[in-house]
């Protein structure tokens, strides 16, 4: 993420979060936060538990945020902002809890001829798998499925994410009402993506496994022929099983439903 | 294979569908997965970290240390780069990878006391890594990377503390300090969890090859064996490999060491000298008294107070005299006295050190900064004021100086004085490259010890040739001393790697 890449994040952030950008040079920006935003991305809970005990009044912070020294005469202005800084990261978690759960309506132009144009729904989970031993590996899965016909496809968001969208529903359009409900949508997204993990190439789980039989080769040779063995062999032990036992997590990003042509 | 599926996302999607709402941004939403996508890890290998890390520039050898001891090590090694290579920085890469592929939450460091803020600096300035020093009472359930020093780590009630605590990795800096296996600080390592960990040391080897057995041990029990079938496969002796070969691959597997030739980076040259020096006759009297103690009485037998004191007569009278105090009260009888009291009376008729006047010929022939190290403080004090009668200004360094006095003697140094006269504890932590100077006013018995020192001058951001004087006074322990540095060297060397010139052959 380029320093750019990183300042118009940060100007739609806050736009969409409704804190108050008072100056904007490309470069630097100050942002007055609102108190929701004061509490997800400026880690002092002890000072909004001590504000809401006491009932003073609040004082959410105001950010001077530099995303380009190089521009920056005085870079004391301000706090450096950048992709691996923790408070970009801060901002990063804000918006995946501020962007979980949407509901859009494709937006249609007004046609003459007075055909009320038919929206059909769908509903979409974006999905994280992540492979973990003693490395890791992370794939995302976009799925969609048509709440009417059932049919489930993939890098759905991919094929939304370019159209106008907006989230009140359009006059003079029809919504085809859902024959699949969304909870059994969601079911049917969930199967899928377990037979999907299921049915990938799980050789890194038969090395990971591979490994950890060598290492705990080496580690029974070393007390081989102790008869009670110590306690720190169980600790290595342990600490082999943590680090190569292969595992499997499907974590979902954000979903929902979508009105489109 | 067991599929973990994590989040509340479904049930908290279902009340907003019941409730309609409230919905999202869909900016955010878009922007949510964005970051999904650039954050990604595509693949098993492979470093994620550096672009992260855009503020940091890593260098060939670093990168590649990071990759082998994740890929090929995984995620248990010895860093054993050369002084001044960057352990830490290494160090801190890979912990950073891990931290970012969601594979290490809780990470403990152990390190040295007087290098604990260097590390909490490092890893939060350049890593962005919350770390913090542990303090008497600092609640470790509630801080993900902690950073403590060895000796507290050690003993109650830290250790305990720490072992309620489930970490997924551990660093422990200035590894060396684990060589020897009856510690308390070994026994205490042992007994910890070591999922991911990492062990730092410039000095895998310092004396003897059973030192790589116990560290490797600690690592990764088992890999060089257990210690019956070690003993008898790789030790005839203590400092004669038969199989050092062999050894020597084992000991790759789990070490990454980078020397400074193989690091392509143009470093400048060390120009070693040995520079004999040659006692006047007064000194040569006394330090023949001195040898010739244990003759007198008993009292005097023990070879580690006579070895101590042979080598502080090397160094200075007024290192040798405090001792000598010491003595005077273990003796019993008259004649054990008088015969002390006979040496100190000689020592304050003396009037020159021939070492010291070795010294200031060099300083004055270098005519630039120079560093001392000397194994004793009375030395220290003494060269400062001999120096100052000289008419050079001088400052001095010791380990345990806090971490502001350090950068202030440094900024003195630099400023200001000509020479820097550390002692031995000094070696570590302290980093001066616009130095290029060191004298070894007297020598210590480990060659790894020399290494460190000069490795305080000659590292990544020397400029010019770096000239070390290695001091030894002829017909004395110290000639013993330079002999048996070369034979641990030789050990090293079969098993470790080559050394950087440290001794000059």
């Amino acid at each position: 993420m380029f320093a750019t890449q990183v300042h118009d994040y940060l100007r739609t952030f806050f736009r969409e979060t409704k804190c108050e950008i008072e100056s904007d040079e490309g470069h630097i920006m100050t942002v007055q936060l609102t108190i929701d935003i004061d509490k997800k991305i400026m880690n002092r809970p002890f000072y909004w538990q001590y504000v809401e005990t006491t009932g003073m009044p609040s004082n959410p912070a105001r950010l001077t945020l530099i995303t380009d020294r190089s521009k920056i005469e005085n870079q004391f202005m301000g706090e450096m902002i950048h992709f691996g800084s923790r408070r970009l990261n801060q901002i990063f978690k804000a918006t995946k809890e501020l962007g979980a759960f949407v509901k859009m309506y494709q937006s249609v132009p007004i046609v003459e001829n007075g055909n009320r144009p038919t929206l059909m729904p769908y509903f979409c989970v974006n999905y994280k798998i992540s492979y973990y031993c003693d490395q890791t590996k992370e794939k995302l899965y976009s799925l969609g499925i048509n709440l009417v016909n059932g049919n489930i496809q993939d890098h759905f968001h991919e094929s939304i994410f370019e159209l106008e969208l907006q989230n009140e529903q359009p006059e003079n359009i029809f919504c085809l009402p859902y024959i699949i409900k969304p909870h059994r949508g969601l079911e049917r997204l969930d199967e899928m993506i377990q037979s999907i993990v299921q049915n990938d190439d799980h050789t890194w789980a038969h090395e990971a496994n591979m490994r950890w039989e060598k290492e705990q080769e080496v580690l029974d040779y070393f007390y081989e022929g102790v008869e009670e063995k110590p306690e720190c062999y169980e600790i290595e032990k342990k600490a082999l099983k943590e680090r190569f036992n292969p595992r499997i997590k499907v974590e979902i990003i954000n979903g929902g439903l979508f009105y489109l042509l | 294979m067991n599929i973990e599926r994590s989040s509340n996302w479904r049930e908290d999607f279902n009340k907003r569908l019941e409730e309609n709402g409230p919905w999202d941004s869909w900016s955010l939403y878009k922007m949510s997965y964005e970051i999904e996508k650039m954050n990604l890890i595509p693949e098993f290998s492979g470093l994620q970290a550096p672009k992260f890390l855009t503020n940091l520039m890593f260098l060939p050898h670093q990168m590649e240390a990071a990759q082998t001891v994740i890929e090929k090590m995984n995620g248990k090694a010895i860093l054993a780069d050369e002084v001044g290579l960057g352990k830490t920085i290494e160090a801190g890469l890979i912990m950073k990878e891990y931290m970012i592929r969601g594979l290490v939450k809780k990470a403990l460091i152990l390190v040295p006391a007087s290098l604990q803020n260097q590390w909490v600096t490092e890893l939060n300035v350049r890593f962005f890594i919350p770390a913090i020093p542990y303090r008497k009472n600092t609640p470790l359930d509630q801080y993900d990377v902690v950073i403590m020093s060895m000796d507290t780590a050690k003993k109650s009630p830290h250790r305990e503390k720490i072992y309620e605590q489930d970490y997924d990795m551990i660093i422990i800096d200035e590894a060396h300090k684990l060589k020897n296996h009856k510690t308390q600080i070994y026994e205490f390592v042992q007994s910890l969890k070591k999922k991911f960990c990492l062990l730092l040391t410039a000095t895998p080897i310092q004396n003897d090859v059973f030192e790589i057995f116990y560290l490797v041990s600690l690592l990764k029990p088992g890999h060089l064996g257990n210690f019956e079938s070690f003993q008898s496969s790789f030790s005839a002796t203590k400092h004669t490999l038969k199989e050092e070969k062999y050894l020597k691959e084992l000991v790759n597997q789990v070490m990454v060491r980078n020397r400074r030739q193989d690091t392509g980076i143009e470093w400048t040259s060390r120009k070693v000298q040995t520079i004999p020096v040659i006692f006047t006759e007064g000194e040569r009297e006394i330090y023949d008294m001195i040898f010739d103690l244990k003759n007198v009485s008993s009292v005097f037998k023990s070879s580690f107070t006579m070895v101590t004191l042979l080598k502080e007569m090397c160094s200075s009278k007024e290192a040798t005299f405090l001792t000598l105090n010491k003595m005077l009260e273990k003796c019993i009888t008259k004649e054990e006295t008088d015969y002390i009291e006979s040496i100190i009376a000689k020592m304050m008729t003396l009037e020159v050190n021939s070492k010291a006047e070795k010294v200031l010929e060099i300083i004055e022939a270098a005519n630039d900064k120079v560093l001392i190290f000397t194994e004793y403080r009375a030395t220290q004090a003494y060269l400062q004021w001999y120096l100052y009668t000289k008419g050079i200004s001088s400052s001095l360094f010791n380990g345990k100086f806090s971490k502001s006095k350090r950068d202030w003697v440094k900024q003195l140094f630099r400023e200001r004085d000509q020479v820097l006269i550390a002692t031995e504890s000094g070696g570590e932590g302290i980093n001066l490259q616009f130095c290029h100077h060191v004298i070894n006013y007297d020598l210590p018995w480990n060659p790894m010890k020399i290494e460190q020192r000069i490795g305080r001058v000659h590292r990544l951001g020397q400029e010019h040739d770096v000239h070390i004087y290695n001091l030894a006074i002829e017909d004395t322990i110290e000639q013993k001393i330079l002999d048996l540095l070369g034979d641990k060297i030789d050990v090293f060397e079969k098993v470790v790697g080559d050394l950087d010139a440290i001794l000059a052959t």
